[in-house]
C-alpha cells in the first residue's frame, strides 16, 4: 500500500511539474505573438543571408564545373539546406536574454521561487523559437520554390527521421551553448564581445556558409573535436548523400554526447556562478 | 518564533581603482581587494503574525538581510532560521511558504497581462484551482484591480504595477512575506492604498511580513515594531511608540516669510531656531506643543507667508540613534 501511495504521489509531482514548464512555454509563445514585427524583420535578414551566398557561388561556378568534388547544383543544394537547417535550428540571441537576467537581477525573482532556473531556460527558449519556426519554414518553401529547378530532393523516409532527430540535437546544442555563454554575465558585465565571436566562429566552423572539406586539412582535422559540424554540416551530407545512413547515425551519437558534455559544463557553471551571486549579489 | 538570526553577517569583495586612465590600465594586472562589512553580527527574532520594519538609510544592509533570509545571498557567518530551515539550501518546501516582493524590480511578464503571470505562478508554487480562485478573488477584491488584470504589464502605472506585483506573491498564501520597498516611487495615494492593503492583509492572515523603506510613513503607520540597521549594525530593536517619543521628541516647523523678511531674535521666544535665513527658517517645537506654536505665529504680526509642521526626518532619527549609542 505504501509504495502504492508513493507511486501516485511521484506521479502527481511529474504532472505538477510538467504543468509549471508547459504554462511557461505558453507565456512564452504567447509573448512573442507581440513581437510579430520583430520576429518578421528577422526574417528578411534571413533570406538576406541566402541570397548573398547564391549570388556567390553562381558567379564561381560560371567558369569551374565542381569545386572540391561539389557540382554547382549540389552547392546550391548545399547552401540552401545548410541556410535551411541553421535558421530551424538557431536560439535568435538567447544568450543576451540570459545575461539579462544576471545584470538586472531578475534571476532574483526566479531563485525565490520553487522552480529550476536552468529547465525554466530551456522551456523558454523553446517557446520563444516555435513562431520563428514556423516562418522560416514558409520561408523554406517559398526558397524551395525558387531554387526548384536546381535543388537536390530526394531522400528516404528513414534518413529523413534521422534527419529531423539529428536537427533536434543541434537545437539543444545551440541552446546550451547558448546558455553557458549567458552564464558568463556572472563575471563579466559584458557578453556581447564573446557572443559575437562564437557565433561567427561556430557558423563558419558548423559549415553553414560553405562546406567544411573545402578547408585545408588541418582544419577539418579540428573541427571534428568540436560540436558545430555536426550540427549542420554532417546532416547536410547526409541529406545530400554523400556520406552513408550509418556515417549519419554516427554523427547523431556524437551530438548526443556533446548535449551530454555541455550539460554536465552547465550545471558546473551554473554552480560557479551561483556561488557568485550569492556572494557578491551582484 | 518564526525567524531566527544569530549572529549574521555578511562581507561583500570588491575592487579599488584610482581614477584615471593609467590606474585602469595597471588595475589590469593588479587590482586591489577591498571589503565592505554590509552585515554585522546582527541577531533578532521574529514571532508569528509579527509586522516589522526595518528602517535605516540607503546602504545600510536592510536589502543584504533581507536577501539572505530568502536564500538568495550566502551569508559569510552566522546563523538564521525561517520557518525552521535555513534560507540559503533554498528547499522548495520553504520556497512554497515565503514570498519576496522587491519595488526595484519585478517578476511580472512585462509583455503579457498580469492574469498570466498568476496562472504561471498558481502552476510553479503547484496551488490548487479551488485556493487558486478563492485566493485571486480575495485580493483581486482587496486591492481593486479587476479591470486591468487583462492589460498588458507594461502599459499599467507603477501603482497598478505594484498592486499586481503584490497579487503574484502572495497567490500561494506565503506564512512569511519580505517587502523591500514596496512604496518606492509611488505617489502619496498610490502609497497609501498600498499601505492599507498590507495592512489589512496581516491582520487577517496573520502572515508574518519584514518590510523595508525609507518613507517614515510606511513604517508609522504599519509596524509596531521596528529594527534599525544602519553600516550593517542594529541600533535599535523595540517599539515604534517609544522609539520616537526618545529619539525625536519634537517636530519642526518650517516658515516662510515674505516682504522684508525677519531677525532672529524675533522668532527666537517660540522655540528652537534650527535654521535661519531672513526669510525662511526651520523651528524645532516639542511634539504636543506644535499646533500651538503653529497657532501663535500665525496671529502674530511676523509676515509669515507659509508653515508647515512635518516630522523629524528618519534619517535624523536613525543618526541620533546612532550617535548617542556610540
Amino acid at each position: 500500500m505504501a509504495s502504492r501511495a508513493k507511486k501516485i504521489r511521484k506521479r502527481r509531482h511529474l504532472e505538477n511539474q510538467m504543468k509549471k514548464y508547459f504554462r511557461i512555454l505558453s507565456n512564452e509563445i504567447q509573448r512573442q505573438f507581440s513581437y510579430r514585427a520583430s520576429i518578421a524583420s528577422y526574417a528578411l535578414g534571413n533570406i538576406g543571408e541566402l541570397l548573398a551566398l547564391a549570388i556567390i557561388w553562381t558567379i564561381v561556378y560560371k567558369n569551374i564545373d565542381s569545386v572540391g568534388g561539389y557540382g554547382a547544383n549540389e552547392m546550391v543544394s548545399y547552401i540552401v539546406f545548410a541556410w535551411f537547417f541553421s535558421f530551424l535550428t538557431t536560439t535568435y540571441a538567447f544568450e543576451r536574454l540570459v545575461a539579462r537576467d544576471i545584470h538586472r537581477g531578475t534571476l532574483t525573482n526566479m531563485l525565490v521561487k520553487p522552480q529550476s532556473y536552468i529547465r525554466y531556460l530551456m522551456t523558454v527558449a523553446t517557446g520563444r523559437v516555435v513562431i520563428a519556426f514556423l516562418i522560416v519554414l514558409v520561408q523554406g518553401l517559398v526558397v524551395y520554390l525558387f531554387f526548384r529547378d536546381r535543388l537536390i530532393f530526394e531522400v528516404d523516409f528513414l534518413t529523413f527521421i534521422l534527419l529531423v532527430l539529428m536537427l533536434i540535437a543541434t537545437y539543444f546544442i545551440n541552446l546550451f551553448l547558448s546558455i553557458l555563454i549567458g552564464f558568463i554575465a556572472f563575471w563579466t558585465v559584458e557578453i556581447n564581445g564573446t557572443y559575437y565571436s562564437l557565433k561567427v566562429f561556430s557558423k563558419f566552423m558548423s559549415g553553414t556558409f560553405f562546406p567544411i572539406s573545402l578547408l585545408p586539412v588541418f582544419f577539418v582535422k579540428i573541427s571534428y573535436f568540436l560540436p558545430f559540424v555536426y550540427t549542420i554540416y554532417i546532416p547536410v551530407q547526409l541529406y545530400l548523400g554523400k556520406i552513408s545512413f550509418v556515417e549519419g547515425l554516427k554523427g547523431f551519437a556524437i551530438e548526443i554526447l556533446w548535449l551530454v558534455g555541455l550539460y554536465v559544463i552547465i550545471k558546473v557553471v551554473w554552480r560557479a556562478g551561483l556561488k557568485r551571486y550569492e556572494s557578491v549579489g551582484i | 518564533m518564526i525567524i531566527q538570526v544569530r549572529n549574521l553577517s555578511k562581507t561583500y569583495e570588491y575592487y579599488k581603482k584610482s581614477p584615471g586612465l593609467w590606474a585602469s590600465v595597471k588595475g589590469l594586472f593588479h587590482r586591489e581587494k577591498l571589503f565592505k562589512k554590509a552585515v554585522k553580527e546582527i541577531s533578532f527574532e521574529i514571532g508569528e503574525g509579527e509586522l516589522v520594519g526595518f528602517l535605516g538609510p540607503n546602504g545600510a544592509g536592510k536589502t543584504t538581510t533581507l536577501k539572505m533570509l530568502s536564500g538568495i545571498l550566502y551569508p559569510t557567518s552566522g546563523e538564521a532560521t525561517v520557518l525552521g530551515y535555513m534560507p540559503w539550501k533554498r528547499q522548495s518546501e520553504y520556497q512554497k511558504q515565503f514570498a519576496l516582493v522587491m519595488g526595484q524590480k519585478n517578476q511580472l511578464w512585462w509583455d503579457l497581462p498580469a492574469m498570466e503571470s498568476f496562472i504561471l505562478n498558481k502552476e510553479i508554487y503547484e496551488v490548487s484551482d479551488a485556493d487558486f480562485k478563492e485566493n485571486l478573488d480575495e485580493l483581486v477584491d482587496l486591492l481593486d484591480i479587476k479591470d486591468i488584470l487583462d492589460v498588458q504589464v507594461r502599459k499599467l502605472s507603477l501603482g497598478q504595477r505594484m498592486k499586481c506585483e503584490l497579487v503574484a506573491a502572495l497567490l500561494h498564501k506565503p506564512k512569511v512575506l519580505f517587502l523591500d520597498e514596496p512604496t518606492i516611487g509611488l505617489d502619496v495615494v498610490a502609497q497609501k492604498n498600498i499601505r492599507d492593503f498590507i495592512k489589512q492583509y496581516n491582520q487577517k492572515n496573520k502572515t508574518t511580513i519584514i518590510l523595508t523603506s525609507h518613507y517614515m510613513e510606511d513604517v508609522k503607520e504599519l509596524c509596531k515594531r521596528v529594527i534599525i540597521i544602519e553600516e550593517g549594525e542594529i541600533g535599535y530593536d523595540g517599539d515604534l511608540a517609544s522609539l520616537i517619543e526618545k529619539y525625536a521628541p519634537y517636530k519642526v516647523l518650517k516658515i516662510t516669510f515674505e516682504g522684508e523678511g525677519i531677525k532672529k531674535e524675533e522668532i527666537q521666544k517660540f522655540g528652537e531656531v534650527h535654521q535661519f535665513t531672513p526669510h525662511g527658517i526651520t523651528l524645532r517645537v516639542p511634539r504636543e506643543k506644535a499646533k500651538d506654536t503653529a497657532r501663535d505665529i500665525l496671529s502674530s504680526d511676523l509676515p509669515v507667508d507659509d508653515i508647515l509642521i512635518d516630522e523629524v526626518d528618519i534619517s535624523d532619527v536613525v543618526r541620533k540613534i546612532f550617535s548617542n549609542g556610540k
